[in-house]
């Protein structure tokens, strides 16, 4: 029988490292993808990814009941919402970056375009262009909005879920996503039959 | 439903946002309408766009160890401070006065309006009842019986919790046994003593074993009573069964009672110590790790006339313990130790003394399974000093008795020996070591090659002589041009060919060595068979041949192209033990089967020798006295 989260939560606390490395693993994809969706730059999400483990393991005693998913996502929500607004403040530049790269997100795109491989060349360049514009539009809405979106579409949390880790009622998760929804229908790119 | 569908309603419809009532209303008119169908399968275009992120996103293993890394200590458990904020007394005491001045207030409108029926909530809190809430908070009441213990050790008492009895003034050892057990190992570092950098460490390395000693002194910082101190070999070849740890001062008011290793805590030991002393204490910490090694080499340059050597000694010691180890006062052992068990083996192992778990357990933390390793590790212990009485360790003590036969080498002063790293260090230089040249010609052992040796004793004699030479290998230089300067002679400038160079064995004092340097190119020797002819053929009763003798004369031809004279060994082997020698110079019987010639030979010259051996065969061996 699969470990529940919070048994593994439990043993960390009581020194078992296998035990976190197993959480990290169980929710890492979702997590970082979760992240690079709301920071919009993968170095960035795996540093947040990092530091919301860290939170984790440092408030691992104060989670009381089982869910620990919306929890995880509720920490790593804050510390993205905070890195955001700190992005805003203070511009920060990778000295990893690709010089060619317009502020670190073609490798994330690029990424996307090339691991598909069934686009032509051509295809790839309009459809990473269609994904940058989609990334942007995701970026351009209000960081409740965003994380919602993200949250419920991209994630898949069920609203009564995004409404736990957003710590509001469910009817401000519909409200914040309308808003968001409402926002990109008129942002986002045509995305044209044969690309899709 | 009036009129076409808006933008807000097809949004909500297709993401599940409207309340269930909306939601069917909106699905029966898109039933019935083309044209709001038409306008939803526009927004569901539009919304595509999204899924162009929707890329699935994938973990490195990188990240994940990272991670794992980055929280590498064990969660701190929830532990409620005792010294609370000192606004949150000021706040408590004011509380308490209003409390007092309402309760006044209450009790003189009671008295002026009649008797008010008693809080149950201030009463619940009376004698005993503060212990029975504190019970239902385990942190809390773990923190109140360490205050109390705590506070009773300021007092100079060692007080156990309830029911274990107390006893006073008496002395650490005398109390182990009283004790009911320690506490219990906490899980998480948080209590722990941290274990400071090295004052010093020495270690004596075991070549031929691998195995190495190390005795590091720390000062630790204990407080008074109970004390852990945690020591982590991850990564390192450590053997976790040879760890001991003594107090070097105030031995007597320092206990050390064991040395835990906590179920689910990997590579990881705790000591239990109970002090009567606070503050800095300076302890020595032994134990044994694998992955030190050292090997000799040495260089030995010859002077021009080759008849001096400067040799110089080095020791080479490596280290891939996983440990660095500064300023170490290094010791090396020179000759061969028994062991019986591998030091890396026992530090691989996953416990240091088999599995703590005695049965398969599920992932909820078992109490049990420490008690069990507890209980090994009071097996093992027998006296206070405990762990070096082990059954495992005394096949250890065998080394350690041994060690009078063997010969330490100390490195002089410290030196870092980082992990990974290797360093050469000088263990000894002699300059003007008398040597012997000599080159030796025996076809069978080196076929037609002259093998040049050098050969110098270890002693005094020759500037040696003050330890043993440990095994290694030897490379030999000589000065190849000619001497810049007096000094150079002796090795000092000029440059420098290399001769040759061999494994040398260990040399104890007042023993010679000779050193192997392989072929000689300058020096040759050609034999040559001038003549072969049998003689005085011995016939039986039948008429046949029962015994003859069979001459041969041989010339050798040794040819010197070197600058410098030479002594050269010549063997000749005549297959049998009877035989006599005619020749023009002299030679010796080297043994029964074997006749050498010894010579001479001046720089740059070719000299040419003749000797005729006689075998004799069958019944002529009679013949030989």
């Amino acid at each position: 029988m699969e470990n529940t989260d919070k048994s593994l939560l439990d043993a960390h606390r009581q020194g078992d490292a296998t035990a976190f490395a197993e959480l990290v693993r169980r929710y890492g994809d979702s997590l970082l993808g979760y992240l690079m969706r709301m920071s919009g730059n993968r170095e960035q999400a795996e540093d947040l990814f990092q530091e919301t483990f860290k939170r984790v393991h440092e408030k691992a005693h104060t989670l009381r009941s089982e869910h620990f998913k919306p929890w995880l996502f509720t920490i790593a929500t804050h510390l993205a919402i905070d890195g955001l607004r700190r992005r805003r403040r203070l511009k920060v530049v990778s000295l990893n970056q690709k010089l060619d790269c317009d502020e670190g997100r073609c490798e994330e795109l690029s990424a996307v375009a090339v691991a598909d491989g069934s686009c032509e060349p051509s295809q790839e360049t309009v459809r990473a262009e269609q994904a940058e514009q989609v990334r942007l539009a995701i970026e351009s809405l209000p960081d409740r909005q965003r994380a919602t979106l993200v949250l419920a579409y991209f994630q898949q949390l069920s609203y009564a879920e995004v409404a736990e880790v957003l710590g509001c009622s469910v009817g401000t998760v519909k409200t914040q996503m309308y808003r968001a929804l409402k926002t990109l229908s008129q942002r986002l790119p045509d995305v044209s039959e044969e690309i899709k | 439903m009036k009129g076409h569908l808006t933008d807000k309603e097809l949004i909500e419809y297709q993401f599940k946002l409207a309340s269930d009532i909306q939601m069917e209303e909106i699905s029966g008119h898109l039933e019935s309408c083309a044209k709001c169908r038409e306008h939803l399968e526009q927004l569901k275009e539009k919304f595509a766009a999204l899924d162009l992120l929707r890329e699935d996103v994938k973990v490195s293993e990188d990240l994940v160890s990272q991670v794992v890394e980055q929280v590498g200590k064990p969660a701190r458990p929830k532990v409620v401070s005792i010294l609370r904020p000192r606004w949150i007394g000021a706040a408590a005491a004011v509380l308490i006065v209003g409390l007092i001045l309402l309760f006044a207030n209450l009790t003189e409108q009671g008295t002026r309006y009649g008797p008010v029926k008693e809080s149950p909530t201030l009463h619940s809190y009376g004698d005993g009842a503060l212990d029975k809430e504190i019970a239902k908070k385990p942190a809390e009441r773990l923190l109140v019986t360490r205050a109390k213990e705590e506070k009773a050790e300021l007092e100079g008492e060692f007080e156990q919790p309830s029911g274990h009895g107390v006893r006073r003034g008496a002395t650490a050892s005398q109390r182990v046994p009283a004790e009911p057990g320690p506490p219990f190992a906490p899980a998480s570092a948080i209590e722990l003593v941290t274990l400071p950098r090295r004052d010093k460490v020495q270690l004596t390395i075991y070549n031929s074993a691998d195995l190495t000693l190390v005795r590091e002194r720390r000062n630790l910082t204990l407080k008074k009573g109970w004390n852990w101190l945690q020591f982590m070999w991850a990564n390192t070849l450590i053997d976790p069964t040879s760890l001991s740890l003594e107090p070097l001062e105030k031995a007597d008011k320092i206990d050390i009672q064991q040395l835990v290793f906590p179920a689910r805590l990997r590579e990881l030991g705790r000591w239990l110590i109970r002090s009567e002393v606070s503050g800095k204490v300076p302890f020595e910490i032994t134990y044994l790790t694998s992955g030190l090694s050292w090997r000799a080499f040495y260089m030995g340059t010859l002077s021009q006339d080759e008849k001096t050597m400067q040799m110089q000694g080095y020791v080479r010691v490596g280290n891939n313990s996983g440990e660095d180890y500064e300023n170490a006062q290094t010791r090396l052992i020179v000759g061969k130790v028994h062991l019986l068990d591998e030091i890396a083996e026992l530090a691989r192992r996953q416990y240091p003394y088999g599995s703590p778990w005695p049965i398969v357990h599920d992932k909820k933390y078992d109490y049990s399974a420490l008690i069990v390793a507890d209980e090994l590790s009071f097996k093992s212990r027998s006296g206070v000093n405990g762990f070096f009485e082990d059954k495992e360790l005394r096949r250890k003590e065998i080394t350690k008795e041994g060690l009078s036969e063997y010969f330490l080498y100390t490195i002089e002063g410290t030196e870092t020996i980082a992990d990974k790293w290797g360093k050469r260090l000088l263990s000894f230089e002699a300059e003007d070591v008398n040597v012997t040249s000599l080159y030796k010609y025996d076809e069978e052992r080196w076929d037609n090659q002259t093998i040049r040796f050098v050969s110098f004793a270890n002693d005094k004699k020759h500037n040696l002589g003050e330890m043993p030479i440990p095994n290694g290998t030897v490379k030999i230089y000589s000065q190849a041009d000619e001497p810049v300067s007096p000094s150079a002679s002796r090795g000092g400038q000029g440059y420098l060919s290399y001769v040759g160079g061999t494994g040398i064995k260990y040399i104890p004092v007042n023993e010679e060595v000779e050193l192997n340097l392989g072929p000689a190119r300058l020096v040759k020797v050609e034999p040559k068979l001038m003549d072969f002819k049998t003689d005085n053929y011995v016939f039986d009763h039948k008429g046949e041949i029962s015994g003859w003798d069979e001459i041969r004369s041989w010339q050798i031809e040794i040819t010197n192209t070197r600058e410098l004279p030479i002594e050269i060994e010549i063997t000749r082997g005549f297959d049998t033990a009877y035989w006599t020698l005619q020749a023009d110079i002299p030679f010796e019987k080297h043994d029964a089967t074997h006749a050498r010639f010894k010579l001479n030979l001046e720089p740059r010259i070719e000299r040419t020798f003749e000797y005729t051996v006689t075998t004799y065969h069958g019944l002529r061996e009679e013949v030989l006295p």
